[in-house]
Formats: structure tokens, sequence, C-alpha cells
């Protein structure tokens, strides 16, 4: 378990260091998929699978997904189709898919193993996680709603259309 | 199952945050008034001070494992809940007269109110954590309230990638102290402090760390590049509430920190310390004179005031203590007064930030000159202000501590600091020549100037009878 977890943890160093290096976003984005599955496993062998678990769901999954849509509505033209081919060169997925492979071959190593026994680690199971954020940590859990409310109302007036844009279109209109 | 061993009563004053912000989005969901979302913001911040002055004064518990109430805190959190009761006052004349949305606002603020609040009472990392958050994340919002304006954008973009910056610059800072102590509870890591007299590397790069997420938000040298640009784009009102409550929490956690695991006893974070006040009284008061514009003058003068009160934190103990409670008093009420004038004097298009703006304000508002003057000299420090009485206690607490060089810095500093207040009284005296086709056209309304008037008697009660202030301060520290 001990190389899983050395292994888990250099593949989650160097995709980082690729996704900060990269200039193409959808390039950095690969290389970012990869880095928090290499996270998931090291929370994993750490003694952590609902933290680990978490990681795949929310970021790898979610939040991977608002990056694209967010790269979606940037409206890119269609020069922009033709030189994404020509940028996605194997050159491009090869390093991201080498990595990945080293992460299936970790999984399947895992699951070939077994019992997860985490290195020098007590297990925590989502029982006790649950009991530790509803027994002393219950204020911590409420204020995160709180900080929640205070994200989704702020960009709720933030994300209006600004009305400056509607005075302009007036404007043409009587012309 | 030991669901629930937290005393409601004990966590009252942040519950009364929590009702009113939740009942203040309900009711816009159903009707939005101004005036009903403005009465239940006072309300709630009344309700929350008169709580604490009832019940919860000299009571000093722990929450486990989060907060912890004492005199401190509960002092401290009873100034930013007047704060903030201060700010909203001057916040409903300032967004009446602007075509944007106003209720959000409301919300925003009890919700920066209630992390800042957090910060005061916290003893634990993850609150600390939460409450930051929850202070940063209403300010994002707040500091570009106003889409209509270009600069709000900016300063509100600025703010909004540095400050995620800062936060993660602390979060990998409290997880190497975590991870060196073991222990995410102030008490917890005080023990491993004490077990270790030389500083140990992991905690070393953990406290540098935490020492950026700290610096940034309370604006010191060098992470302060940030706070004229903010301070300019911002809405007055939320300037004052970046420049008195996001900052005063954040001092007061500051202290408590150093204070539970005695850092001082580690050189090299005193200092640390020592050169960021040192810098930050300095390039604060030497940056303010080029300055034309009145919102960017009282950045940098928020910068240097962040080193005064820096050297409290380092002379330390009760003296330390009491010395930045009081001066945390002056400078909330002077900076809230002194953005408040600015809010004033401002109109629909612009903010009143130019210098020319405040030409010949005593022969048009003779009350609302005489009231920016007061402030300013407050600032200043000049006596018979309450600026004047905190800078005497800080020096007292300095000299107390033997720290000669940031003692003579402070009163050297604070020297050519009197250069560009009086720089502003004395353009307010000239004689405005001509109309000029930029001037405002502000709309005064009465609820300002009482507030304004208020604060402006506070600060020169304070200033000659500063012994009921100091007496309150006694009683809750002890």
């Amino acid at each position: 378990m001990q190389v899983a977890f050395y292994i888990a943890a250099l593949v989650a160093v160097i995709s980082t260091i690729m996704v900060i290096t990269r200039f193409n976003i959808i390039h950095a984005l690969l290389y970012l998929v990869v880095s928090f599955m290499a996270m998931a496993v090291v929370f994993f062998i750490l003694g952590a699978p609902f933290a680990a678990a978490l990681e795949v769901i929310v970021y790898a999954g979610a939040i991977v997904v608002l990056i694209i849509f967010v790269i979606m509505m940037l409206n890119q033209k269609e020069e922009a189709v033709t030189q994404e081919k020509k940028w996605l060169t194997p050159m491009v997925y090869v390093g991201p898919a080498i990595l990945s492979a080293l992460m299936m071959g970790e999984l399947v190593y895992i699951i070939y193993v077994g019992e997860s026994h985490a290195v020098g680690q007590h297990v925590v199971d989502v029982k006790e996680l649950g009991k530790t954020l509803y027994g002393p940590y219950i204020l911590a859990v409420e204020l995160g709603g709180m900080l929640l409310m205070a994200g989704i109302v702020g960009a709720y007036h933030l994300g209006r259309q600004k009305k400056k844009v509607i005075h302009r279109f007036l404007k043409e209109k009587e012309d | 199952m030991e669901f629930s061993n937290i005393n409601i009563i004990d966590v009252l004053p942040g519950l009364f945050l929590v009702v009113a912000s939740v009942l203040a989005m309900i009711s816009i969901a159903i009707k939005r008034n101004h005036i009903f979302i403005f009465v239940v913001t006072s309300t709630s911040l009344m309700g929350v001070f008169l709580f604490l002055i009832l019940y919860a004064s000299n009571h000093e518990f722990n929450v486990e494992p989060l907060f912890v109430i004492d005199g401190f805190g509960t002092f401290v959190t009873g100034l930013i809940v007047m704060s903030a009761l201060a700010v909203s006052l001057l916040s409903y004349a300032y967004f009446e007269q602007r075509e944007e949305r106003k209720e959000e606002y409301y919300i925003l603020l009890l919700l920066a109110t209630l992390g800042s609040d957090i910060l005061v009472i916290s003893k634990h990392f993850v609150s600390l954590f939460l409450g930051l958050e929850i202070l940063s994340i209403s300010l994002y919002a707040m500091v570009a309230y106003l889409r209509k304006r270009n600069k709000s954008d900016e300063a509100g973009l600025k703010y909004l990638i540095l400050a995620a910056f800062s936060s993660a610059f602390l979060l990998f800072g409290m997880a190497l102290v975590y991870s060196a102590s073991g222990s995410m509870d102030f008490t917890g890591i005080a023990k491993y402090v004490s077990a270790n007299p030389t500083l140990p590397l992991p905690m070393f790069a953990g406290m540098c760390l935490m020492v950026v997420g700290i610096g940034f938000k309370l604006g010191v040298v060098p992470f302060h590049m940030w706070a004229p640009d903010v301070y300019e784009g911002a809405p007055a009102p939320v300037a004052a509430f970046i420049a008195s409550i996001s900052k005063g929490g954040m001092v007061v956690l500051l202290v408590r920190f150093f204070d539970t695991i005695n850092g001082f006893q580690y050189p090299v974070l005193v200092l640390a310390f020592a050169c960021i006040a040192v810098a930050s009284m300095i390039a604060g008061n030497v940056l303010a004179i080029q300055q034309t514009n009145v919102k960017r003058i009282l950045a940098y003068s928020s910068i240097a005031h962040m080193g005064y009160i820096l050297v409290a934190f380092l002379a330390g103990g009760e003296l330390g203590e009491e010395a930045v409670s009081f001066y945390l008093v002056a400078y909330f009420l002077t900076n809230i007064g002194a953005f408040g004038v600015v809010a004033i004097l401002s109109d629909q298009d612009r903010d009143a930030e130019r210098l020319e703006d405040y030409q010949g304000l005593f022969w048009r508002h003779p009350k609302i000159a005489a009231v920016f003057t007061a402030m300013l000299l407050s600032l200043a420090g000049i006596p018979l202000t309450a600026g004047f009485l905190g800078k005497f206690y800080l020096i007292t607490s300095g000299v107390h501590a033997q720290l000669w060089w940031l003692v003579i810095v402070l009163v050297a500093s604070s020297v050519i600091g009197l250069y560009y207040y009086i720089r502003i009284i004395a353009m307010m005296f000239e004689k405005a020549e001509g109309s000029d086709e930029l001037a405002l056209h502000p709309r005064l309304y009465l609820i300002n100037l009482i507030t304004l008037l208020v604060l402006c008697a506070l600060i020169i009660y304070y200033g000659i009878y500063p012994q009921g202030l100091i007496e309150q301060i006694h009683n809750f520290l002890q």
C-alpha cells in the first residue's frame, strides 16, 4: 500500500504542475481531472474513503463539468474549432493518458488486494464522519450553510444583466 | 448520542444574525421593500447589542470545540454589531438614491457581520476559516454591488482574486500547523508550542503562510496592494465596513491566537510582525501624501492605522489587549464617520471622492464639514478626540513593553500623516471659485446627518472623558 501511496502522490504533483503550466485551458483541464483522481486515491489510502468518493464526484465530476460549461459560454468561433483540431494531437492527450493509466493500475491493485488497510491510519467511515459533523461540529455545518447563502445571494445579485446595456438598446430604438 | 451539548443562549448573538438574514431573504421573495428590510436589519443588530449588554457581559465559557465567549470577545462583538448598525444607517440613504436593487445588500451586510463576529469568538481553525470565508464572500458581492459603475466591477474582481488567493495561503498554513502540532484547537497548538522552545520547520512554514493570509485581511504592507483600489471602487458604506469591521475582526483573532499559543516566545515571528508594523506605518503615511482621491487617502491611512495597532499587539499582555480594545473603538467610530461623510456627499453619478468635491464645503454644509474635520483630526490623533487617546494608549503599551523603535516610528509617521489630513481640512475651508460642472448634488437625508452627528459626538466625548469607556473595557477584560 505504501508504494501505491507514493505513486498516487507523485501523479498528483506531476499533473498539478502540468495544470498550471499549460497555456490552453482544455489541456489544463485534462490534467486537472487526473490530479483530482490522484488526490482521491491518496485520500483512500490514508483511510478516508468517503473523502475520496467526494473528491471524484464533486471535483472530478461536477466542478470540471462547470468549467466546461463556462468555456462553452465563452462562445468560441469556428476558427477556434479548426485551431482546436490542430492542437489536439497525440502529444496533448498522451500525458494525461499515461498518468490515468497509472491510476487505473492502482485501482485494479487496490481492488485485487481487497481489504482497504490504510497505511498505519485509522479508517474513518461515513458513520463516524456524520457523527462528528452533526455532533461537536454542528455549528460549523450550520455556518457552512450561511457561507453558501452569502455566495448564492451575492452571485444572484452580480449575475443579473447590467442595466447599462438595456439603456443603450433603448437609445438605438429611438433613432 | 452526544448530539447537542450546546446551550442555545451561548450562541444567541450569532443566531440572531442568522435568523435576521433568513428573514430578510424571505421578505425579498414575498415583496421587495427597502424600508422593511432596513428595519429588520437594524432591529436585529440592536437586539444583539441589547442581549450582549443584558446577559452576556461578564460571562466566560467555551462552546466546545469551536468558540470561546469571553469578555474581550463579547466587548468586540458589541462594537462590531454597533458599527454594523451605523453602517446600515448610512447605507439606507446611500442606496435609496440609486436605482439598483437594494435589498440584497442588507442580507450580505448581516452575513458579513456574522462572519466578523465568528472570527472574534473563534478558538479553532474550522471556525476561523468559516468566519473568514463568510465575511469575504459577502464582501465580494458588496464591493461590486453597484453594477452600473465600471470601477466597482474592477474592485470586486480584484478583491475576489486576491482574497481567494490569500485564503489559500491561510489554509495551507493551517494545514502545516496542524500537521506539525496535530491539533486545530488553539489550546492544543499552545500545548505543542510550549513543548517546543525552538520553532520546528513545518510549524515555522505554516506560521509564515498564516501571516500572509492574516496580513492580507488586515491590509498591512506588503499585502496592502488591494486596499486603495478596492476602497475607491466600493460604495462608500461598504468601504467603511471593510475599513472597520472586517479588519477589526481579524485583529481580535490575531490577538487571541497569539495570546493563546504564546507565539511571542519565538523571536522570528516577533521580528516579522515588527517589520510589517514599521513598513505599514511608514508606507501607509508616505503613500497617502501623493493621493488626490479622498477614498484612496483613507485607504492608505487605514493601512497606517493597522500598523499602529500592531504595536499594541506586539506589546501584548493585559495593557496591550486594553490598548487594542480602546483603539478599535476609536478607529471604528472615526473610520465609519469619515466614510459616512463621503457617503452623504455622494450623488447618483459618483461618490464624493475627488479632493475638489470638498472645496468650500464649510460654506455649503457647515455641519458636515465640522463632522468631517472632527473625524480627520481624530484620525490624525489630535488631542480632545478619541483618536488621540487611542494613540496615547498604543504608545503607553509600546513603552511599557520597551518597543522603542516601534514607538519612535509610530510617532514619526503620525507626524507625516498630519500633512494629508490637514490638507483635506484646509481644502474644506477654501472658498470655491466659480461653479464646477462636475459638482455633486447630493440629497441629504436626516438619518445620515443624525448618525454622523452621533458618531462625532462620541468621538469628542471619548476624547474628553474616556474614563467611562476605559472602565467598561476593564470590566470586560477581567
